[in-house]
């Protein structure tokens, strides 16, 4: 996305005069459909689910060593925001980590085999933790659409589910408030803490399925109900840095096996 | 709820429904959008024709847009937001793009389309679903509230692009709204909802409001040219502060009360993050001083998107300021091993639940319990109050907001302004000492309004300090409140 208009003062001080803020045509396409990178959504999600293939063939853990290090140096230059990365890395190498003691202690006590079993989740799950955190859920669903022609209903339906993710994580901070300013906040024991938790998650899921009904009767005021068709505010170009990346992408797939 | 409703508005008719909260309202427009069936509860009979067929089979000629803002956004951004209408029409993309400019700058939004929604402010949210809902042209509109989160400023501002729009296409109209006076020279017909859910009247306003405008206003109808209704004031020992130990302010003067609480300096930033990039850094608060006093009340105004919400969470311990200090006084603080915890934000959820509390902007996400009783005797029963007692006071509460009779009712099935007064008595049952308010008055009748801000000047007066976020500025004088202004979270 081409970076938003001087960051910094962006919100409070835009200046709030009617015309002004009026925008060309062309700046508003271009602001809602690029990416960081400049690389479509298809190319990134393509180049995370291709190496997926390519984790079957690590058998030994030099190939896995490399192949990690290629995956960096391949797809390294187009992650954005690394703290979003690291969260979701921090789940990989969990989840590495217990494969390789479990591999460890009852596969026999070797390790290079366990050390070749992390690498492999390793493989697997570095690419999402790098890409999945540019992709934006509207702009995937663009390209989706008009790319994959995928049908319109389900399509807009999962974008608009993407982004209630998102915004799951406010509505946690907003029911946490309420109940905190309540004297029903997570303070306190573990057990009160544990049981504060659990009540959170359930009104924030109670908000979240009454939202639901609300934004379904949303779009429906707005005819996505009665829409069988329809037309695609963003557009969905592929550029040259797409196929790069789709190569890169399949060059992961097969490294390993070439090795 | 509605009981036998049955209207017949011609085309480009602008009408105007008026009722008590809780009346049925919003659920007659979303039943006019053929939008009931899909997501609510209870039964249904009858049908909405629009043009002599079903309504539902109809799609696209009908616009409806909800009293909550929140839930109506469906993008990452403000202008695909607005877009999401014209997609589904089969509008073309050059097409799409220049008619949400236009839209933006008819409502005069604030901000470019790549504006993410999550940065916006509840007023800003209302105004973005407003312009979602006019970029479409339908022939028939029917809008809940539009205004009641915008301070006069943007309401007028609405007013007007609403009045332009429609005007100019011939627009059918059928809006919702507490506040008639603004919209009468624009509306060709009055129809008022009574208690029950039945017709009470319906006929041109001027005349409608003549013949009928005494018994409207007892039925809680905002009747224009009225005085301000008179506070329904509450017996000083039901909203008294009540926590063991505090001196309460009996015996002092108003002028010498004590500031319980005072922010310094405050500015709050955040960042709200678009999936993909790294987000914009909100600059929320910025300097700003305020103070919390005994028997006072302090009115926060500004345009939304001001800070007020902000500053209403700071002073209520909810929102840690980035810079700048807020402070209790110091009997107030609890006790910790090496002294005593002045900072609101540090205090534990019980010692803030027993001191402060707060009423939000959005009512939905403050819900805690599952039945209004439950939710007003949630935080008694946190702080191990007495039962009996506390179940008395609750009960009491809820007579004197009107919502006795729900009593066994869950929250989330109460109207908006139901709402909103049921988080009020959860908020002030238990005595605290300072009242952070935000937004207490939307969505209320003139009966209710006198409920709800009787309540808070009875507590103010009984020894409590009020802050409230408002636009209200009826309320701010029925108060007498202190006036802060914010502007770009600056006071200005």
């Amino acid at each position: 996305m081409a970076r938003l208009p001087d960051e910094d003062s962006l919100v409070r001080s835009h200046p709030r005069s009617t015309l002004d803020n009026v925008p060309s045509e062309g700046r508003a396409a271009s602001a809602a459909n690029d990416v960081p990178s400049g690389i479509g959504p298809l190319a990134l999600l393509g180049a995370c689910l291709l190496p997926v293939l390519g984790a079957f063939a690590i058998h030994a853990a030099h190939v896995g060593l490399w192949g990690v290090g290629a995956e960096l140096l391949a797809l390294g230059w187009l992650a954005r925001d690394p703290r979003g990365s690291l969260k979701l890395l921090a789940f990989g190498i969990l989840a590495a980590i217990s494969i390789a003691v479990s591999t460890y202690l009852y596969g026999g006590r070797h390790l290079d085999e366990s050390a070749a079993a992390a690498l492999r989740i390793m493989y697997i799950v570095l690419p999402s933790a790098l890409l999945t955190p540019v992709i934006r859920p509207a702009e995937l669903g663009d390209h989706l659409a008009q790319r994959l022609h995928l049908p319109a209903r389900p399509v807009v339906a999962a974008v608009v589910a993407l982004q209630r993710i998102d915004s799951i994580g406010e509505q946690w901070r907003q029911v946490q408030q309420a109940r905190r300013a309540r004297g029903l906040g997570l303070d306190g024991g573990v057990a009160r803490r544990f049981k504060g938790s659990a009540s959170t998650a359930f009104a924030v899921l109670v908000v979240a399925m009454r939202h639901t009904g609300s934004t379904a009767v949303a779009m429906d005021a707005r005819g996505f109900g009665a829409a069988t068709a329809r037309t695609w505010a963003g557009p969905a170009p592929w550029r040259w840095g797409d196929s790069l990346v789709l190569c890169l992408g399949i060059g992961l797939a097969l490294l390993p096996w070439l090795m | 709820m509605l009981v036998d409703v049955s209207l017949t508005i011609p085309a480009g008719q602008r009408v105007l429904l008026a009722g008590p909260s809780g009346a049925g309202k919003s659920t007659l427009l979303r039943a006019m959008a053929g939008l009931l069936l899909t997501a609510d509860h209870g039964e249904l009979s009858g049908q909405v024709l629009v043009g002599g067929r079903e309504v539902n089979e109809t799609p696209g000629r009908v616009g409806l847009l909800l009293q909550d803002p929140l839930a109506g956004v469906v993008a990452e951004t403000v202008g695909r937001d607005v877009a999401f209408g014209l997609e589904n029409r089969l509008v073309p993309r050059d097409e799409i793009w220049r008619r949400v400019a236009s839209v933006l700058a008819a409502t005069g939004f604030p901000y470019p389309p790549d504006h993410p929604t999550a940065a916006l402010s509840g007023g800003e949210t209302q105004r973005l679903a407003l312009a979602g809902s006019l970029v479409l042209s339908s022939e028939v509109l029917l809008l809940d509230e539009p205004t009641s989160m915008l301070d006069p400023a943007s309401a007028q501002l609405v007013r007007d692009a609403v009045r332009r729009e429609t005007a100019r296409r011939g627009t059918t109209m059928v809006m919702v709204e507490h506040r008639l006076e603004p919209w009468l020279d624009f509306a060709d017909r009055l129809v008022v909802i009574g208690r029950g859910g039945e017709l009470v009247a319906d006929g041109p306003p001027h005349e409608v409001l003549n013949r009928e405008g005494a018994s409207l206003a007892a039925q809680g109808v905002w009747v224009p040219g009225l005085p301000t209704p008179e506070l329904t004031l509450v017996e000083p020992g039901l909203v008294e502060p009540g926590l063991v130990g505090f001196p309460t302010c009996q015996g002092i003067s108003p002028g010498a009360a004590e500031a319980i609480m005072t922010a310094d300096g405050i500015r709050v930033t955040r960042r709200a993050s678009l999936t993909g990039s790294r987000g914009t850094q909100i600059v929320a608060l910025d300097g700003v001083d305020a103070a919390l006093r005994q028997t006072h009340a302090l009115a926060v105004t500004g345009s939304s998107g001001a800070g007020k919400s902000t500053l209403i969470a700071v002073l209520a311990g909810l929102q840690k300021p980035t810079a700048g200090q807020v402070t209790s006084a110091d009997h107030l603080a609890p006790s910790r091993r090496r002294g005593r915890e002045r900072r609101p934000w540090k205090w534990r959820s019980l010692e803030l639940g027993s001191r402060l509390a707060w009423v939000p902007q959005i009512s939905e996400s403050g819900v805690v319990a599952s039945t209004v009783f439950d939710e007003v005797m949630a935080t008694s029963r946190a702080l191990g109050r007495d039962e009996t007692q506390a179940s008395r006071r609750a009960d009491e509460l809820l007579e004197a907001l009107g919502l006795r009779h729900l009593r066994a009712a869950s929250p989330y099935h109460l109207s908006g302004g139901e709402q909103r007064r049921l988080l009020l008595a959860a908020a002030l049952v238990h005595g605290p000492q300072g009242l952070l308010l935000d937004e207490p008055t939307v969505g209320q009748d003139r009966a209710t309004w006198a409920a709800v801000l009787g309540c808070i000047a009875s507590a103010q007066s009984a020894g409590a300090a009020v802050a409230l976020a408002t636009h209200d500025l009826e309320a701010v004088t029925a108060l007498a409140a202190d006036r802060l202004r914010l502007e770009h979270g600056k006071a200005a």
